[in-house]
C-alpha cells in the first residue's frame, strides 16, 4: 500500500534525479568527449580526472573563489541583509512596509539575464554606467568596477538578488516567535539588543541554518549572473566552479572531466549541508 | 498432436508475417527511389541564411530538370557562434543534426574527429569543379586522417586596416611596414599626436576565439616558430615565437597602443571596431575581408561613407621583414555521417558552392571565393575588394584549423588578459600560456619548441 502511494513519486525521482547524478559519477570515471578522435571511443580510466582536478591550479583556484563567492554574498551579505529587512519588518514602528518589502522583492522576480544585463549597464566603464555617474556627481573617480573589481562587484549584485529569500525566510521566523516571551524579556530588563541577541536569534536558529544551507546550493550552482557578466574574466579572477565546469563540459566538451568537477563540487556542497544540518540539529 | 499444429500454425505466421514485412520493405525502398527528398539545411547567421533562402527555388529547379524531386528545408536558427556550437555538438551527438550544416572550418577538426561528419573525399574527387578551388583552399580543410569533410564556399584574408585619411592628417607614413618595430615608431607616432590608442588587436577573454584567430595567430605566423607539430600531432606550447608573440602585446599595451579599456569589456568590438575606427579615433584596426561588408560597408554593422577612399590595408610585418596577408578557409557546408540522403545532401553543398548562388552568397558575407570561374559572375564581379582578397590567398600564409584548437585559443585569451590587466609582462604570459593549455589539452598533447 505504502509502496503504491509512493511508486510515482520514487519513479520520479529515480528517473530525474538518482539517474543522472548516477550517469554523472558513471561519466566522470570515463574520458568521454563530445568532439575530437577521442569522441569516437570513451574508456573508463577510474579516477584519473579526479586526479587531474584536484592537482590543477585552475581547478583548485576556481573551488576557492567559489567559495569566496558563497562567503560573503550569500553568507554574509543576504543573511547579514535580509535579517536587517527581516527585524525593520517586523517593528511596529516602521512606516510604509509595503514599499519597502516590494523593493527589496523586486530582485527575486527579475530573471537572472535581465538582472545581468541591467547590472551591466549600471557597472559600464567611464561615463556610460550609471553607477559611475552618480559618484562623478560627489567627486569619485569613475571605475571600469567589472574589470578592477569584478569579484567584488558580482558579490554585491548577488547579495541584492537574494536579499528577498531571506527577509521572507527570517520575517517568518521572527513572526512566529510569542510576543509573550518578548514581553518578559522585556519585563526582566532586557533591551532591544538583549532580547534579539538572547530570545529571537536562538528560536530562529532553524530557519537560519536552512537559509544557510539553501543559500550555499543555490550560490554554488550560480552561473548566469556570472557568465553575462564577467565570463569567469578577467584573468580568471571570477572564475568560479560553475564557470569552470560550463568551460570544460559545453566550450570543450569534456564531458568526463566537467563531470567529475561537478561531483566534487556536489560533495563539496553535501558536506557544507550536513555541517549546517548539525549544527541547527534541525531533523531533516 | 496439438502441440505439433499449434507449432506449424506459429511457423506458418511466421513465414507469411516475414513475407509480408519483405514486401512491405521493398515498396517503401521503391516508393523512396521515385518519391520526394527532403533535405534539411541549417543556417545561424541571418545574412547568410537571408542569401541562401533566395537560392533554393533554383536548386529544386535545377534538380527537378535532372528528373529529381529535391526539396530542401531551411532552417533558421541564429545563434551566436559559441552557442551554436554548443547546440550542434549536441545535435549531432544525439543523431539529429540537418542533413546539411553551414559553419566556420575550425569546427570542423573536432567534428570529423568524432565521426558526425559524411567523408566528402570520393564526392569531391568525381566533380570536375573540385580543382576549380584553390590549391591552398584544399590543402586547409585535409583532415589529420587524410580525408575531406567540409566544402569550403568563403574564404578571407586578413589584414591591417587602417584609415588613410586619419594618418594622411597625421602626417604618418602610409607605406607597408616591413616589420613590427617600424610599424609600433608610427603607432607611437599616433598616439602621441591624438592622446589615444592607435590599434585594435583582438586580445583578451572577451573577444572569445577572435583573440587567437584575428589577432595573436596572425602576429605569430610572422615570427618563423611552428605551433602546431604535423608530425607528432601535437600543439607546441614553448616557442621563441610564442614568447615574441607575447612580448609584443606586452610593449603595446605598456605603450598605451591599445584600446585596454575596451577590450577587457564585453562585446570589445563595438567600442573599438564598430565606433572608434569608424570614427577615425582609432586609425588602425586587425580586421578581415569580412569588414568591407559586414562592419563598414553600406550595409554593414557601421557604414564608413567613402570607405574605399578612407580605409586602406597593410599585410602583417613579420619577424624577417616580409609581410604578408593571412588567409583561412573561412564558412564551408558539412553533410552529416547519419543523413539518410548523402548523395542529394552532396549535390546541395556542391551547388550551392557553385556559379551564381556562391557569388550571391559572397557578396552577402563580403568573403572572397576560394575557387576560380567566380570572377566574372555578378554580384561578386563588382567588388574589386573581395576579387582582390581571392588574388591574396595564393601569396599568403595560414593556419590550418587542428583539433584542441578551441582550448589553445583559450589558453590565448586568458594569458593576453593577463598582460592587458598589468598582472604579466610577455614572458609571464608565454609561461601562462604554455601551463594552460598543457592543462586544458592533457600533458601528452602538447611539447616544446626551441625555434
Amino acid at each position: 500500500m505504502v509502496l503504491g502511494l509512493l511508486g510515482p513519486s520514487l519513479v520520479l525521482i529515480a528517473l530525474f534525479v538518482v539517474g543522472p547524478v548516477g550517469y554523472a559519477i558513471w561519466l566522470s570515471l570515463t574520458n568521454k568527449t563530445l568532439t575530437g578522435f577521442g569522441a569516437q571511443t570513451p574508456e573508463f580510466i577510474g579516477l584519473e580526472n579526479y586526479r587531474r582536478l584536484l592537482t590543477s591550479a585552475d581547478f583548485l583556484h576556481s573551488m576557492g573563489r567559489t567559495g569566496e563567492f558563497i562567503f560573503f554574498s550569500a553568507i554574509v551579505g543576504q543573511f547579514l541583509l535580509g535579517m536587517l529587512a527581516a527585524v525593520l519588518l517586523t517593528k511596529s514602528t516602521v512606516r510604509a512596509k509595503g514599499l519597502f518589502g516590494g523593493a527589496i522583492l523586486l530582485p527575486m522576480v527579475v530573471p537572472e539575464v535581465v538582472a545581468s544585463l541591467a547590472w551591466a549597464s549600471m557597472l559600464a566603464p567611464g561615463q556610460l554606467g550609471t553607477v559611475n555617474r552618480t559618484l562623478d556627481a560627489v567627486g569619485v573617480t569613475p571605475l571600469a568596477w567589472l574589470q578592477e573589481h569584478p569579484m567584488a562587484s558580482l558579490i554585491v549584485i548577488n547579495t541584492w538578488r537574494g536579499i528577498a529569500f531571506a527577509m521572507i525566510m527570517f520575517q517568518a521566523a521572527i513572526e512566529g516567535i510569542s510576543d509573550d516571551l518578548i514581553e518578559a524579556a522585556h519585563i526582566d530588563g532586557a533591551g532591544a539588543r538583549k532580547v534579539f541577541r538572547y530570545i529571537t536569534l536562538p528560536l530562529i536558529r532553524g530557519p537560519i541554518f536552512l537559509f544557510l544551507l539553501l543559500t550555499t546550493i543555490t550560490t554554488a550552482s550560480v552561473f548566469g549572473l556570472i557568465y553575462f557578466l564577467t565570463r569567469g574574466g578577467p584573468g580568471g579572477q571570477t572564475q568560479v566552479t560553475s564557470i569552470y565546469i560550463y568551460e570544460h563540459s559545453f566550450a570543450f566538451f569534456q564531458l568526463g572531466l566537467g563531470s567529475a568537477a561537478s561531483v566534487i563540487m556536489l560533495v563539496v556542497v553535501l558536506v557544507l549541508g550536513l555541517t549546517y544540518v548539525r549544527l541547527a540539529r534541525v531533523e531533516v | 498432436m496439438a502441440r505439433q499444429r499449434s507449432l506449424a500454425i506459429f511457423a506458418a505466421a511466421l513465414v507469411a508475417a516475414g513475407t509480408l514485412a519483405a514486401c512491405g520493405d521493398a515498396g517503401d525502398e521503391s516508393d523512396e527511389a521515385k518519391g520526394p527528398v527532403t533535405l534539411t539545411l541549417l543556417e545561424y547567421q541571418e545574412p547568410r541564411a537571408d542569401a541562401v533562402e533566395k537560392m533554393l527555388p533554383d536548386f529544386e529547379a535545377a534538380m527537378t530538370k535532372q528528373g529529381r524531386d529535391i526539396k530542401v528545408k531551411l532552417i533558421r536558427d541564429i545563434l551566436p557562434d559559441d552557442q551554436f556550437k554548443t547546440k550542434i555538438t549536441q545535435q549531432y551527438n544525439a543523431g539529429e543534426a540537418p542533413d546539411v550544416t553551414d559553419y566556420g572550418a575550425s569546427f570542423v577538426p573536432g567534428f570529423a574527429g568524432a565521426g558526425y561528419l559524411l567523408d566528402l573525399t570520393p564526392y569531391l574527387k568525381k566533380w570536375s569543379e573540385w580543382e576549380s578551388f584553390y590549391p591552398e583552399v584544399r590543402d586547409q580543410i585535409v583532415q589529420p586522417d587524410g580525408k575531406i569533410y567540409a566544402l569550403p564556399h568563403e574564404a578571407n584574408t586578413q589584414n591591417l586596416f587602417y584609415r588613410k585619411d586619419v594618418l594622411d592628417k597625421l602626417g604618418v607614413s602610409t607605406t607597408q611596414p616591413t616589420t613590427w618595430p617600424e610599424l609600433i615608431t608610427r603607432l607611437k607616432q599616433i598616439t602621441a599626436e591624438t592622446g589615444k590608442p592607435a590599434m585594435v588587436l583582438p586580445a583578451g577573454s572577451t573577444w572569445g576565439g577572435g583573440t587567437f584567430g584575428e589577432g595573436f595567430l596572425n602576429v605569430m605566423l610572422g615570427t618563423g616558430s611552428t605551433l602546431y607539430n604535423t608530425d607528432s600531432e601535437k600543439w607546441v606550447v614553448e616557442s621563441p615565437g610564442l614568447t615574441e608573440t607575447f612580448n609584443l602585446y606586452d610593449e603595446l599595451t605598456n605603450n598605451d597602443l591599445l584600446p585596454v579599456e575596451a577590450l577587457l569589456n564585453p562585446e570589445p568590438w563595438q567600442p573599438t571596431k564598430y565606433q572608434a575606427f569608424p570614427a577615425g579615433e582609432l586609425p588602425v584596426a586587425a580586421q578581415g575581408t569580412w569588414g568591407w561588408r559586414y562592419d563598414w560597408g553600406p550595409e554593414g554593422a557601421a557604414p564608413i561613407p567613402g570607405l574605399l577612399e578612407k580605409v586602406a590595408t597593410w599585410d602583417y610585418p613579420s619577424s624577417d621583414g616580409e609581410p604578408y596577408a593571412v588567409s583561412s578557409v573561412a564558412f564551408s557546408y558539412e553533410v552529416s555521417a547519419k543523413t539518410e540522403h548523402p548523395d542529394e545532401a552532396v549535390e546541395l553543398a556542391k551547388w550551392l558552392s557553385s556559379g551564381q548562388a556562391i557569388a550571391e552568397q559572397l557578396v552577402a558575407v563580403g568573403a572572397a571565393a576560394p575557387r576560380t570561374g567566380i570572377d566574372d559572375i555578378a554580384p561578386y564581379s563588382s567588388q574589386p575588394t573581395l576579387i582582390e582578397t581571392g588574388k591574396q590567398l595564393a601569396t599568403s600564409r595560414s593556419f590550418p584549423p587542428r583539433p584542441g584548437q578551441d582550448q589553445i585559443a583559450q589558453a590565448v585569451a586568458e594569458a593576453t588578459e593577463g598582460i592587458l590587466t598589468g598582472k604579466m609582462d610577455g614572458a609571464a604570459a608565454a609561461k601562462a600560456f604554455a601551463e594552460s593549455a598543457k592543462e586544458l589539452l592533457g600533458p601528452d598533447q602538447v611539447e616544446t619548441a626551441t625555434s
